[in-house]
């Protein structure tokens, strides 16, 4: 009943085709058209224990690579990193502990992770913290947090990346921020001020290194169906691993920025569109 | 703790409502309060006995029959304690209160790639509903009852104790409260083990079965080997085809054999079709299922479903999702209103194997030559589980789905027909689940169990709630 998802290659393949002797054969994704060349070193992904970040840890250890994953809740990563490689049948995860706010331990670890597993060519920047917030809340302890992780820690691994990928004149450093930073709302003050930052942040690291043949991309996701939105009911949310399907669609087309999905390019330009003493009297 | 439970009681919002079986063919009025906490449970304890009333314990309210209604007494709706509190992604066990359902605790699991030991046909079961009747799955042959993989729970007592119970801490009474259909006290807090799969799919086959005697045949063969059987039967087959149907075979994958199973560790990619045929909307198919029903046109139906299984007989074996492949109830919302407005009951005799395919076919003919025949048959392999009010046997289960009439003298003459195939199955030493039964009469309840069982329960029953303030429709009925 599922189908395969579209751009994988493997919308037939569910069905009897790739029964051999009972077993089911498995071959390995063709890899899109891109300028980059074969995609062979080692991703990172920070923020990889749920949600997209582990949609995408998943979709690159599926395509052959070898996926450095990174998170703050050890018990679940190690967990995850365990579970992947036991479905795939081989070693492709491989769990480091980190917590995305611990901006000082950023430069070793990724030191640490390239002296193990290889040069990191692509860096994916998932790791992103959404408390609830009360309508006449201001805790500066939320905010605090949320600034140090969804901002800061963007750019702790951007800058970090973007050193090595400078030198080395090739890599891909793609940042999951979201529609949220489009506009200030009354709902998530600083959630939306964090992924703004994060969002101007990657456009100025794209603008530096794009001359260089070093590629940055930023993601705004719409409504995905993840742990952080359980609670939230959101209405025509897509799942975890479509929305990774289409960010490493957009990594391979070299986008600079994109929606996923894409309808949400729309909505967000109308809504960028309401004229500031309209929009603080909605309810948007 | 006098003070705590009297302003607790005085609380207490109870609401009259129409309380019924999922078939909505028993049932009547009740007084219910839905908590949220194992406090609030016990302040409606103490307020139910300062009122003199019997009380029922309800889950999700998928019993079939009466096994969660209390015609003009009190009930307790569980649905509300519904919080995961806690699932180990390393060993996959979870803690959950008695309101979360197969659907919440699959949605967690399979994300760590781990799926519930034993599932229903439906997700939308409750733990505490699931343990109390101790439900099955179409692995029942292999991995045993729902209780197998309970490893404890919090017994909230009619009397205010919380016990803390696992197999080695007080045997009887765990194995009594899992299947005692909720007659010992409210379970709190449980503690379910899940199994870990290598992959989001399963491989599936459907096998054509030419009459009743192949499907126990197929079963035979291949319970040595297969983790899930089932069997969907045409009732409305007679002669040479009797008891045809379609058997499905699943099995679990080996690590590394569906690499692309990675992806649908996604909660969200495990859901069934939001559409069938890609195009039509689910919620609008009972409708076109009640017409079917009310024309007199289930037997084209059935004979229609039979014909599509040579086609998916052709391409198996194929790769399904965990959540596609067990939860074919929930294909279609709200099917059982195709019913309306009489409801269903469902009648499952349990068989020992040596007398199976005769009391089997017994059964079918005998409901065929009475005109009431099942538009629904499932039949299930099982084997013997350690719990004392146990319905598994080793042998087969036949779930056959009656549509009940709204027109009295037809109801009247199905829960005679009902009543006169138990007495068949009673007779080959088979017995009943309580999840599903309408119609079984107290006569027939030592039967079921053998006397000493029956005797050991109800000394389990005196223990723990002497003044008999658990009761459902099921209970009197039963005389437990």
């Amino acid at each position: 009943m599922m189908r395969g998802a579209p751009g994988l290659g493997n919308g037939a393949s569910d069905r009897a085709g790739t029964l051999r002797g009972g077993r089911f054969a498995f071959q390995p994704m063709a890899e899109f058209p891109s300028a980059m060349g074969p995609r062979t070193g080692t991703c990172l992904v920070v923020g990889a224990s749920s949600g997209i970040g582990l949609a995408l840890a998943r979709r690159l250890a599926l395509s052959g690579r070898k996926v450095a994953m990174l998170a703050r809740r050890e018990r679940e990563l190690a967990a995850q990193a365990a579970t992947t490689n036991d479905v795939l049948g081989r070693q492709a995860a491989f769990a480091f502990a980190h917590d995305a706010a611990d901006l000082d331990a950023v430069e070793s670890l990724f030191a640490r992770i390239e002296q193990d597993l290889g040069p990191v060519d692509e860096v994916h920047f998932v790791a992103g913290v959404m408390p609830d917030v009360a309508i006449d809340e201001f805790d500066l302890g939320k905010d605090r947090l949320q600034v140090q992780v969804n901002m800061l820690g963007c750019i702790a691994w951007g800058n970090a990346a973007a050193r090595r990928f400078l030198a080395r004149k090739s890599g891909c450093f793609v940042g999951v921020s979201s529609v949220a930073g489009d506009r200030g709302r009354v709902g998530r003050p600083v959630y939306n001020a964090s992924k703004a930052g994060m969002d101007c942040y990657l456009e100025a690291l794209r603008n530096r290194l794009w001359r260089h043949g070093v590629q940055v991309t930023t993601i705004r996701p719409g409504f995905v169906e993840t742990p952080m939105t359980a609670g939230l009911k959101l209405k025509g949310a897509i799942p975890a691993d479509k929305a990774a399907e289409l960010i490493l669609r957009v990594r391979d087309r070299r986008k600079a920025v994109a929606y996923v999905p894409g309808k949400w390019r729309l909505i967000m330009t109308v809504i960028k569109l309401i004229p500031s003493f309209l929009f603080r009297r909605l309810s948007i | 703790m006098t003070d705590t439970k009297a302003t607790g009681a005085a609380a207490l919002s109870w609401r009259d409502e129409d309380v019924r079986g999922f078939g909505m063919a028993v049932g009547g009025r009740a007084q219910v309060l839905r908590p949220t906490t194992a406090e609030q449970v016990a302040a409606a304890f103490a307020d139910a006995r300062a009122r003199g009333k019997p009380i029922a314990l309800r889950g999700a309210g998928c019993s079939y029959g009466d096994a969660a209604t209390n015609d003009g007494g009190l009930v307790l709706d569980l649905s509300r304690m519904n919080r995961l509190l806690d699932f180990d992604p390393a060993t996959g066990v979870a803690v959950c209160e008695p309101g979360v359902t197969v659907r919440d605790l699959w949605r967690r699991s399979v994300a760590h790639g781990f799926w519930p030991r034993v599932v229903s046909g439906t997700m939308a079961v409750s733990m505490g509903g699931a343990a109390a009747m101790n439900i099955h799955g179409k692995n029942n042959f292999a991995l045993g009852s729902f209780g197998e993989c309970v490893r404890s729970f919090e017994l909230l007592t009619p009397r205010g104790e919380l016990v803390r119970c696992t197999r080695a801490s007080d045997p009887d009474l765990f194995h009594a409260a899992i299947g005692g259909f909720g007659m010992l006290g409210c379970m709190t807090q449980l503690e379910i083990e899940t199994k870990r799969v290598h992959s989001g799919r399963l491989r599936v086959s459907a096998i054509v079965a030419k009459d009743l005697e192949h499907n126990l045949q197929i079963l035979e063969d291949m319970r040595g080997e297969a983790d899930y059987l089932v069997s969907w039967l045409d009732l409305h087959a007679r002669g040479a085809g009797l008891g045809r149907g379609l058997m499905h075979r699943a099995d679990h994958l080996e690590p590394g054999e569906d690499p692309e199973g990675l992806r649908f560790l996604d909660p969200a990619l495990q859901d069934v079709p939001p559409n069938l045929f890609g195009v039509v909307p689910k919620g609008w198919l009972w409708p076109g299922m009640w017409c079917a029903v009310h024309a007199g046109q289930v037997g084209l139906v059935n004979w229609l479903k039979f014909q599509a299984g040579f086609a998916e007989a052709r391409k198996s074996p194929y790769l399904q999702t965990h959540g596609a492949f067990h939860f074919l109830l929930d294909y279609v919302p709200r099917w059982q209103w195709m019913t309306k407005p009489g409801g269903l009951i469902q009648f499952q005799p349990f068989v020992p194997a040596a007398a199976g395919a005769r009391v089997l076919r017994t059964v079918i003919e005998k409901s065929q030559a009475a005109g009431h025949v099942p538009y629904l048959g499932v039949l299930k392999r099982h084997r013997p589980d350690p719990f004392l009010m146990t319905h598994a046997v080793d042998g087969y289960s036949l779930a056959m789905d009656f549509a009940v009439s709204a027109r009295k003298a037809q109801r009247e003459s199905l829960w005679r027909l009902c009543r006169e195939l138990a007495e068949v199955v009673l007779a080959a030493g088979g017995r009943f689940y309580y999840a599903k039964d309408a119609v079984l009469l107290a006569s027939s309840f030592p039967r079921v169990h053998g006397e000493p069982a029956v005797a050991a329960f109800r000394a389990q029953k005196a223990k723990w709630d002497p003044d008999r303030l658990l009761q459902t429709d099921l209970s009197r009925r039963l005389d437990v």
